[in-house]
């Protein structure tokens, strides 16, 4: 009975310790925030990297998610009779809602993937270790400069991501579906509000930082040769993009409040 | 008489339930090269990560130039590196920077001016025999030349004191050679403090002025380098004469615990 309450008791150690890690990470980072050196060139390459390089991916997810958007909710509104509201279902969805989840979830694949692949390489070849034997802190050096570039990249990867879906949704229901362009731009932004930018701009701010904190700590702490680098880049993705269907839930439970 | 330089007072660590430092005591006066030798898996570079700062030991101290570094600060500890070169095992430069960026990280991180600082790695560079290697990258470099930038790296901002994580390894005789004539010109030149790990008995032979034989998570034998031939401990000499049969347990060299 015992070993039975000792394992229960070793597991939710464990447990404590591996979900722990990431608050404390967070604050390690926010603490060494305040203070210099911020090695700027480093946010700037991983902005490159989290921007800039995970634009054709973001774009592509997000015309075809417009597009796809506008004819399925044209089926739907066909029944009865109000085709002219395609437009506003699709700026709203993909404003509120489906622009940051969707483009967070192909940031966490792609660029999660690799902070987490190229931190756990470092890792194991001992190159984290060289950074404190050259008397710089690798959280700053490395980790600070990731989640940075993921927080502040991933509204405006958004913003364009929202565009470009409500773009798409203009050619499928212009082109294919034959409605008024001047309608559908009108109903597009009518029912728009500014709060609902906001809300998809926040989300997208959260979901950026917890793609950049989960991946950072997986690679960062990696253990193992090229296997633990594969679990760690594993993990980094699957627990991003469950981070991220968690955090949007309570956000939208927040922002509807 | 003079204080050490590096000191090592009853330093334990253990992973679980294996113990790998068991009370280690060991001290590097200055300007010597001192060896650390032992089977592998003996907790060598425990050992020196431990000294470093890079694992923290579960007890015991560590002094270096009579300071305890066990209870700075990281950003304290951070500026003591300064003073420190290490070079690597498998040499650890940086993939994304090149060569002459690996060597000057240091005196760019000290705010020295690019130019400057890549002059200084150029000059480094010609020391360890790579006169043409600043602008080239990590992945373009063989075994050898990736462990002389590491070395270049490690002596680029003039530390009072080197560590060696197993020089040699993964090297051909000649370039083994070559490494060690390099570590003992720079070690006369730079006139540093070394401790080094290894387990070439060629390299301790050339470079070793203090050689400790770590085994059983102890410092088993310390013998000045100049008298290795004379020590009569059975495990000692089975080890620096490389034989199968002996007294050396090559099999339970962790204390206690399972092996996992």
């Amino acid at each position: 009975m015992i070993s039975w309450f000792e394992a229960i008791g070793i597991r939710v150690e464990r447990l404590c310790l591996q979900v722990g890690i990431y608050p404390m990470l967070l604050l390690q980072v926010i603490q060494r925030l305040s203070r210099p050196p911020w090695f700027f060139s480093n946010i700037l390459s991983q902005c490159e990297k989290v921007g800039v390089q995970s634009l054709p991916v973001v774009l592509l997810t997000a015309i075809s998610t417009g597009m796809v958007l506008a004819l399925q909710s044209w089926v739907g509104f066909h029944r009865f009779g109000a085709e002219s509201m395609v437009s506003t279902v699709v700026s709203l969805s993909m404003v509120r809602e489906l622009g940051p989840v969707l483009v967070g979830l192909m940031v966490a694949g792609r660029v999660g993937a690799s902070f987490s692949a190229e931190l756990g390489t470092m890792r194991v070849s001992e190159q984290i270790d060289a950074l404190w034997t050259l008397s710089t802190d690798p959280i700053r050096y490395l980790i600070i400069p990731r989640v940075i570039a993921a927080t502040l990249m991933m509204p405006l990867l958004v913003i364009l991501a929202d565009v470009i879906g409500i773009f798409g949704g203009y050619l499928v229901s212009v082109l294919v579906l034959n409605q008024n362009p001047q309608v559908y731009i009108e109903h597009a932004t009518q029912f728009l509000e500014l709060q609902d930018l906001y809300s998809g701009l926040l989300k997208a701010f959260v979901f950026g930082g917890i793609i950049g904190l989960v991946s950072c700590r997986e690679g960062f702490y990696c253990k193992g040769g090229a296997q633990g680098v594969g679990i760690a880049t594993t993990r980094a993705v699957v627990l991003s993009a469950i981070s991220i269907l968690i955090a949007d839930y309570f956000l939208t439970i927040w922002i509807f409040q | 008489m003079r204080d050490a330089k590096i000191q090592v007072c009853h330093l334990s660590k253990q992973f679980d339930d294996k113990i790998i430092l068991d009370d280690v005591n060991l001290k590097v006066m200055p300007g010597e090269s001192h060896i650390v030798i032992g089977l592998s898996g003996t907790g060598k570079s425990v050992l020196l990560k431990c000294i470093l700062g890079l694992l923290q030991a579960d007890s015991g101290e560590v002094l270096v130039d009579g300071e305890e570094w066990c209870c700075l600060s990281e950003s304290e500890r951070l500026k003591r590196m300064r003073n420190i070169g290490m070079v690597f095992q498998g040499s650890a430069l940086f993939d994304s920077l090149p060569v002459w960026k690996n060597v000057a990280f240091v005196l760019r991180r000290q705010g020295m001016k690019k130019k400057e600082a890549r002059d200084r790695a150029q000059e480094v560079l010609e020391k360890v025999g790579l006169p043409n290697a600043c602008d080239k990258m990590p992945a373009e470099l063989s075994g050898g030349m990736a462990k002389r930038v590491g070395l270049a790296r490690a002596i680029c901002h003039r530390p009072s004191i080197i560590f060696y994580d197993e020089p040699l390894s993964g090297l051909d005789p000649v370039m083994s050679d070559v490494i060690t004539h390099l570590m003992r010109e720079l070690h006369e030149e730079m006139q540093v403090t070394s401790l080094t790990i290894a387990h070439n008995m060629k390299l301790v032979r050339a470079f070793g002025d203090q050689v400790s034989m770590l085994y059983q998570g102890r410092i088993h034998l310390q013998t000045p380098g100049s008298e290795l031939d004379s020590q009569d401990d059975p495990i000692f000499r089975q080890f620096i004469e490389g034989r199968a049969n002996g007294p050396l347990d090559t099999n339970n060299l962790i204390i206690k615990g399972e092996s996992k």
